[in-house]
């Protein structure tokens, strides 16, 4: 169920889902703010709102009296961004020292807003690489090797893969092809016109008023742009979030995948956990990691503390994955409760067995077990001095 | 040929007034017109483009609109050529020869 807007398109009423009029409302205003200064600005929107209105009523049909989201979000695709013509032309007669704030306009691409989605055209698997690189516009192959990285470290990159191929979309459309590696997105965009529009406030350095005037102006403009960032941001998170349910809600119970997933990625972190705990024991045994001796001057519950924080540091990326799926459980109760059972066994259990393994074939493991009241004293003690200072 | 594309993206912005010019000249025409006229083409555009062009045009008086009724739906504009645009699109064609001579000429052996 979906709560309907009615609005009124140049005489013309439509009802529309909420999130399509949301968009549609996001479009209009930028398309507003992109006309501001145009003498004929209220002309030209409203031709725009009559091509809108056109184009809702080819979709209206005896039984079909509601605009949805999907179909506000093609028409304005389908319309493009909305780009005042009389910018160019308006930059030449000014003369050369309007040249700093023209050149970066110019620079501009006409097109889509750029958004992410998956390119199957020279896709190695499902286009992910190749979606991200078109969207950050950094080439595919430096993308490919971060994820093969990612993958040999701790096998993130592959799991971070295959919830990116689930979560993007996938470019089939001309128009959503098009904003794959279309213009700028509104936060680049914002980013540019903050910096555009530092180089006009230099300009009046040394004249009160025309500063205070241009920093009035900026201000203003800025606030808009927030905002436009903030639907963005908010259009997205809506969609990530649909595609999100359309995979993965609705699903009483978690597919077979889970019970393999959840102890695969619990053996992961055990197993990072064991690397800690092993390290954390040659440490207070030996006073040094791997070989590697502390730095002169640092005690050696410090150590503990930075050994910790960096295996936390790799093991919550597992942990969010683990939660993801409990999430993506459809939200039962039950089955997740499983799956946090599951989990903990396969945790505990992992970590019991190297604990006893270790303790009965390590004269190491003995020497930390024992050395580890005092270091725990040492280190309340430092804590304790280190506070009476203050 | 995606960079080549990228590449002339400015050109292809700058010619886009010339190319409204040319299809308005043919015949009184609507927005979706000319946007079916150049959809085939690589000048393909957007209502989001075409309409702040088309005002800035009749704003510089080179194009005109009246209304007309449409068999179905609201009255729609039409838009034909003024004097001054008829004259500004000869200017152009004509500025456009040239341009497309010189790119011809440029970079061949003189002949012997």
């Amino acid at each position: 169920m979906n709560k309907v807007i009615i609005i009124n398109l140049n005489g013309n009423a439509y009802q529309l889902e909420e999130n399509g009029y949301e968009a549609l409302r996001a479009y209009l205003d930028s398309a507003a703010r992109r006309l501001e200064g145009n003498p004929d600005r209220d002309e030209v929107i409203a031709d725009i709102e009559q091509a809108i209105a056109d184009k809702f009523r080819a979709l209206m049909g005896a039984s079909k009296t509601v605009v949805a989201t999907r179909e506000v979000e093609g028409v304005i695709a389908e319309m493009g961004p909305v780009e005042d013509a009389s910018d160019t032309p308006a930059a030449g007669p000014k003369g050369a020292a309007e040249a700093p704030r023209a050149a970066p306009d110019a620079g501009a691409a006409p097109g889509p807003a750029r958004r992410l989605y998956r390119i199957d055209d020279g896709a190695m698997l499902a286009g992910v690489c190749n979606g991200i690189g078109a969207y950050m516009n950094i080439d595919v192959t430096i993308v490919r090797i971060v994820f093969v990285a990612l993958t040999l470290a701790y096998g993130a990159g592959a799991l971070f893969y295959i919830i990116m191929a689930i979560l993007i979309p996938s470019a089939v459309t001309s128009a959503e092809r098009a904003a794959a590696s279309g213009a700028p997105s509104t936060a680049q965009e914002f980013i540019r016109r903050a910096r555009a529009g530092y180089y006009e406030g230099m300009k009046t350095f040394g004249d009160r008023r025309a500063y205070r005037e241009w920093r009035r102006n900026f201000k203003n403009e800025m606030r808009g742009w927030k905002q436009d960032m903030k639907r963005e941001i908010l259009q997205n998170k809506r969609q990530w979030a649909c595609n999100w349910h359309r995979h993965w809600g609705g699903r009483p119970y978690p597919f077979f995948g889970w019970w393999f997933a959840v102890p695969f990625l619990r053996l992961l972190s055990a197993l990072v956990a064991v690397v800690c705990l092993f390290s954390l024991v040659s440490l207070l045994a030996t006073g040094a990691v791997f070989g590697i001796l502390l730095p002169a001057g640092i005690p050696v519950w410090a150590g503990l503390i930075i050994l910790i924080v960096a295996f936390q540091m790799i093991a919550l990326p597992l942990k969010f994955m683990r939660h993801a799926m409990y999430y993506g459980s459809g939200y039962d109760p039950v089955c997740a409760g499983w799956l946090h059972f599951w989990n903990a066994v396969a945790g505990l259990g992992f970590i019991a067995v190297v604990v006893w393994f270790a303790s009965r074939h390590s004269a190491q493991v003995h020497e930390a077990i024992r050395n580890l009241p005092h270091e725990i004293h040492s280190a309340v003690d430092s804590v304790r001095r280190w506070w009476a200072r203050q | 040929m995606s960079s080549i594309n990228e590449k002339f993206t400015p050109i292809r912005k700058g010619l886009l007034e010339f190319l409204v010019l040319k299809i308005v000249s043919a015949d009184k025409v609507y927005v979706a017109d000319i946007l079916r006229e150049l959809s085939g083409t690589e000048f393909a555009t957007q209502e989001g483009t075409l309409y702040p062009l088309l005002s800035k045009m009749r704003r510089e008086e080179l194009v005109d609109y009246e209304w007309k009724e449409s068999e179905a739906g609201p009255p729609r504009k039409y838009y034909q050529l003024t004097a001054k645009g008829r004259e500004q699109l000869r200017e152009i064609s004509e500025y456009w020869q040239q341009i497309s001579a010189t790119v011809k000429s440029l970079g061949q052996k003189p002949a012997q």
